[in-house]
């Protein structure tokens, strides 16, 4: 219940963050407890037995808040396990003998034990020791394992036994030539090290797997082989890629980067294709399955359409706007909304504004930074308005159909760097006006319907910008064009008879 | 009053002694605890927007690629064999008895012993640059294919109309769970203060099986339900004055039932008491603003050929030219049912050859002028449209009873069916799954109900999973326990 109860509490995650804060008390304070013990059994100085007393008390006061708050924190999850047990019950430890060293030296059992006062050395000495390596591990879930000798240089290297610094591909960087890849070496092992090897090599090797060497890979692990030669499907680390994220069976775990579709089929089909080790792609059988994965690896960015549609404007950071300056649009009626959690650009929308005019522009001015779509469809603003637009640096959506804008307006408008979206349906805008922004680096779409503008400059700049997509309208004509389509049913019910 | 509330301060600080205080703060970090559980419960939620305002948004997770949603719902669900889903395979069957390994364990809603496999009833080809599969009972709906991704392998897990309807509008075959577009006005808020977030239109006869369940705002406050307007008469029962009331009058006693409801509130701080105000003021609204949106007499006569209607009739076509008018005012979730696609082969309306062909005939072409009319506004990029049913039909011909029905149809069938989307944040000409030869089970992309509403919310803007609502004790999502986004229709 109380697990349940904590787990999800902002409280909880409140305090548990506090952790990495107050567990530099307990280090401290023992420390120097220690440190004025030895000094003074040693006779160099001279401190009083209420001073150690003191700072042993407050050792185990801070060591105890800060296990309090280092469950809270571990509740929030994302640690390895094992790692986490040990630095807990370390930490617990370093509690347990802080509080039973202050207790022994502060006199308060020895009427009833007198033999107590022996175990005073021991419990200070097991809690400094234990607060050093509780403090490791506790780096070591922060900043992961290795962390502290990753830099270690050469000659020290070798002495302490660590394996020479190596460089991790964590990204997987395009091949010039896909057909002369070696298969094991250029495309499976880099996805391997991209996504498995953390966990799976010399470091670390959950369930007794590495995947870091072929041969290890092959021999398995706890579970078997991880895979079948000339079996992808049947492979266990196929099958483990392919189960639902959920799974506890699933990998890589959830929460975890994971393989995307295309490096799964790779992988499938080397192994289908016997596993070679120094096989090349163009000594292997290419399935249709395979190739567009195969080609997916030649190029800069990963395969998908989407790359490029994602919106430049999306990554720009801005600061928040004034809380205040929203307040006063939405006073007006203005709809203001943030655009996504991790942006502080702002969506804003005059939909319930219809008498919005050039004059109230100016309230936008606080937020012109942050504003980036911006809707002020059939609202009374002219072309005065789109002066003050031309100022909203991010501005990547621009709805101002239904207005009374004109040609000599939009040309404001053609500095912005981000403008996508252009909505003119239904304005007095014409030809001058769209080859005025046509060219406009970012823009993607213009919605020219009911307004000034002719078909042949539709076409004329649909030819010059391929990448913009011109859209007019339906007439007359075009619907009449576009009925016929249905003529098609009673021909076929026709040819059936 | 004031006495009793003073004498018992009074007892109670005498009972106050420094053992409960030490006790306090023994337990302080329970408390603190049972502090954050009984926010959940939301007494007091300070952080949170106040529930019950529905113009706020909650700022979703990603930036929204799809503002608006236009829902097509047919309901009885039209069989997939016969419009998108192309198994020539299945035409070499036709007539023999269905292989025992698609009957072993399986239920059918009509379907007993072994049934003779039936094979498709329409003619296809493929069309745009996409070449996408389709037939001709859908000959519009071709001349827009590269605006499309499907959905070839759908599957669900329910086979009976109520509880599938429920399962695809709610993510839950049981009562009681907010819908897909309640969800989508909570999260995004309604935009036009004149008109409700979340508008529900009905054709075909009859109200879908599931009731008004399928749009209704389960635990969400119920301001979030969808709101249904009628298409012929008045679009709003009783939303025109009665006569001998003018419209200062209406006001006045509007202003004064709120200002008792506003007291009410304050006493005993129900948030449904903060709709009921809302909803009032909203109607108030609604009389001047609804009568002008459902008016489709200023539509040019162009655009009324296109979508093939005539003003007062209250047909799907209709409702068609309604929605484009809705989402070009901002409303936010427009939900189209459309009932009497159940094509059992019981009657000559309910089949999958002449009774589906005409449903097709009313409802293709106006589908198809959706989207163009939608496009041709600089809306389509903004406004997802998804078009499908509660579940498929069955590779088999129907033997209810064991006898031979009088015309060619279909039972439901769950592990295949076909939905489409366009439009806002879904790729242009793609299809995404497919199913084996004879179209009985999904073999590649399959995509269950929660999976297509983990994508849904995605493209709004929300991660399905963070995307919740505290009730009774725990955080409630559309999409239950399960759900993954089908990243591959993305744009």
């Amino acid at each position: 219940m109380h697990y349940i109860l904590l787990q999800d509490s902002s409280w909880a995650t409140f305090i548990g963050r506090f952790h990495p804060a107050i567990v530099h008390f307990p280090i401290g304070f023992l420390l120097i407890g220690a440190l004025l013990e030895l000094g003074r059994r040693w006779g160099k100085i001279a401190v009083s037995e209420g001073t150690i007393v003191f700072i042993l008390f407050w050792s185990a006061i801070s060591a105890t808040f800060a296990c309090v708050a280092g469950y809270l924190l571990s509740l929030t999850g994302g640690y390895d396990a094992d790692l986490l047990n040990n630095h807990m019950w370390k930490g617990i430890g370093v509690a347990v003998f802080a509080w039973a060293a202050w207790f022994v030296k502060s006199d308060r059992f020895e009427r009833a034990i007198p033999s107590i006062k022996v175990i005073y050395l021991p419990a200070i000495l097991i809690a400094t020791l234990l607060t050093l390596t509780a403090g490791h591990d506790g780096g070591a879930l922060t900043h992961g394992e290795g962390y502290l000798t990753q830099y270690t240089p050469e000659p020290f290297r070798g002495l302490a036994g660590l394996p020479p610094m190596e460089e991790k591909p964590t990204e997987i960087k395009p091949i010039a030539d896909v057909q002369q890849a070696v298969v094991y070496s250029d495309i499976v092992q880099p996805i391997l090290q991209a996504k498995c090897t953390q966990c799976h090599s010399a470091s670390k090797s959950k369930g007794d797997l590495r995947m870091d060497q072929l041969a290890l890979l092959a021999k398995g692990g706890e579970n078997g082989p991880a895979f079948v030669v000339g079996k992808g499907a049947e492979s266990d680390m196929i099958k483990r890629c392919l189960l639902p994220e959920n799974d506890d069976e699933h990998m890589p775990p959830k929460g975890k980067p994971q393989l995307t579709t295309d490096q799964i089929a790779l992988l499938s089909w080397w192994i289908d294709q016997g596993a070679s080790a120094d096989k090349k792609v163009s000594q292997m059988t290419v399935s249709e399955a395979v190739k567009p994965a195969l080609a997916s690896l030649g190029k800069e960015a990963p395969a998908g359409t989407g790359a490029a549609q994602a919106s430049a404007v999306l990554s720009v950071k801005v600061p928040k706007a004034n809380e205040q300056a929203i307040e006063n649009l939405r006073k007006t009626g203005l709809i203001v909304n943030t655009l996504s959690q991790d942006q502080n650009l702002l969506e804003i929308s005059a939909v319930n504004l219809p008498d919005f005019t050039d004059k109230q522009m100016e309230l936008l001015q606080p937020v012109a930074q942050q504003i980036t779509w911006l809707k002020l469809g059939g609202t009374k603003i002219t072309d005065a308005a789109l002066q003050q637009i031309a100022k909203f640096p991010n501005l990547s959506k621009l709805h101002i159909e239904h207005t009374g804008i004109t040609d000599k307006g939009i040309a404001a408008i053609k500095p912005l760097p981000y403008l996508e979206y252009i909505n003119i349906v239904d304005t007095k805008v014409g030809d001058e006006g769209l080859k005025n922004v046509a060219g406009m680096k970012a823009l993607r779409s213009i919605y020219v319907w009911q307004s000034a503008v002719t078909d042949s400059a539709v076409s004329q700049v649909g030819r010059q910008n391929p990448n913009l997509l011109v859209v007019n309208g339906f007439n007359e004509a075009a619907v009449a064009q576009f009925l016929k389509a249905g003529d098609t049913t009673g021909k076929e019910e026709v040819k059936k008879q | 009053m004031e006495k009793l509330r003073k004498e018992l301060q009074h007892a109670t600080l005498l009972h106050q002694t420094r053992r409960h205080f030490l006790q306090s703060v023994g337990f302080g970090l329970g408390a603190l605890g049972l502090g954050t559980m009984l926010d959940s419960c939301g007494t007091s939620s300070a952080a949170d927007s106040p529930v019950g305002n529905i113009a706020q948004s909650r700022i979703p997770q990603f930036a929204p690629k799809a503002k608006r949603v236009i829902y097509i719902h047919m309901a009885g669900a039209p069989s997939q064999l016969e419009l998108f889903d192309y198994k020539p395979e299945l035409l070499k069957y036709h007539g023999k008895d269905c292989p025992a390994e698609f009957l072993e364990g399986k239920k059918f809603a009509f379907i007993q012993g072994v049934p003779k496999m039936l094979g498709p009833q329409s003619h296809f080809a493929q069309y745009g640059q996409s070449g996408a599969w389709m037939s001709d009972y859908v000959p519009y709906l071709q001349t827009v294919a590269d605006e499309i991704t499907f959905l070839k392998a759908m599957h669900t897990d329910q086979f009976n109309h109520a509880p599938a309807q429920l399962l695809m509008h709610t993510g839950s075959p049981r009562l009681g769970r907010p819908s897909l577009g309640a969800w989508s006005v909570y999260g995004l808020g309604s935009e036009n203060q004149n008109l409700p977030g979340f508008i529900v239109l009905a054709s075909g006869g009859q109200q879908p099986d599931a009731g008004k369940s399928v749009f209704g705002s389960g635990f969400l406050p119920s301001v979030y339900q969808g709101v249904q307007c009628r298409t012929g008469g008045d679009p709003v029962l009783y939303v025109s004055d009665p006569s001998g009331m003018n419209r200062d009058m209406r006001k006045q006693t509007i202003e004064a039932i709120n200002e008792i409801n506003k007291q009410t509130y304050e006493d005993v701080k129900d948030p449904e008491i903060l709709t009921r105000i809302s909803q009032y003021e909203m109607a108030f609204r609604m009389q001047m603003s609804v009568p002008e949106v459902m008016d489709v007499s200023k539509e040019p006569q162009f655009i009324l050929d296109m979508y093939g209607v005539k003003p007062g009739e209250g047909t799907f076509a209709m409702n068609c030219l309604l929605a484009r008018k809705l989402v070009e005012n901002d409303v936010r979730f427009v939900q189209l049912f459309d009932w009497g696609w159940d094509g059992h082969g019981t009657s000559k309306d309910h089949n999958v050859e002449g009774g589906l062909r005409q449903k097709c005939r009313e409802s293709d072409q106006p589908v198809a002028a959706l989207i163009k009319d939608l496009k041709m506004r600089g809306l389509l990029e903004e406004t997802l449209i998804i078009w499908g049913a509660e579940f498929g039909r069955t590779p088999m011909q129907e033997n209810r009873n064991g006898l031979v029905m009088p015309y060619m149809g279909r039972d439901h069938h769950l592990d295949a069916f076909t939905m489409w989307m366009a439009g806002g944040g879904v790729k242009q000409g793609f299809s995404h799954g497919e199913t084996d030869e004879l179209g009985y089970y999904g073999t590649k992309g399959r995509v269950h109900v929660h999976d297509l509403q983990a994508t849904i919310l995605h493209l709004m803007g929300f991660d399905h999973e963070k995307f919740t609502y505290p009730f009774q004790g725990r955080n409630f999502r559309l999409t239950d326990t399960e759900g993954k986004v089908v990243k591959e229709v993305l744009a």
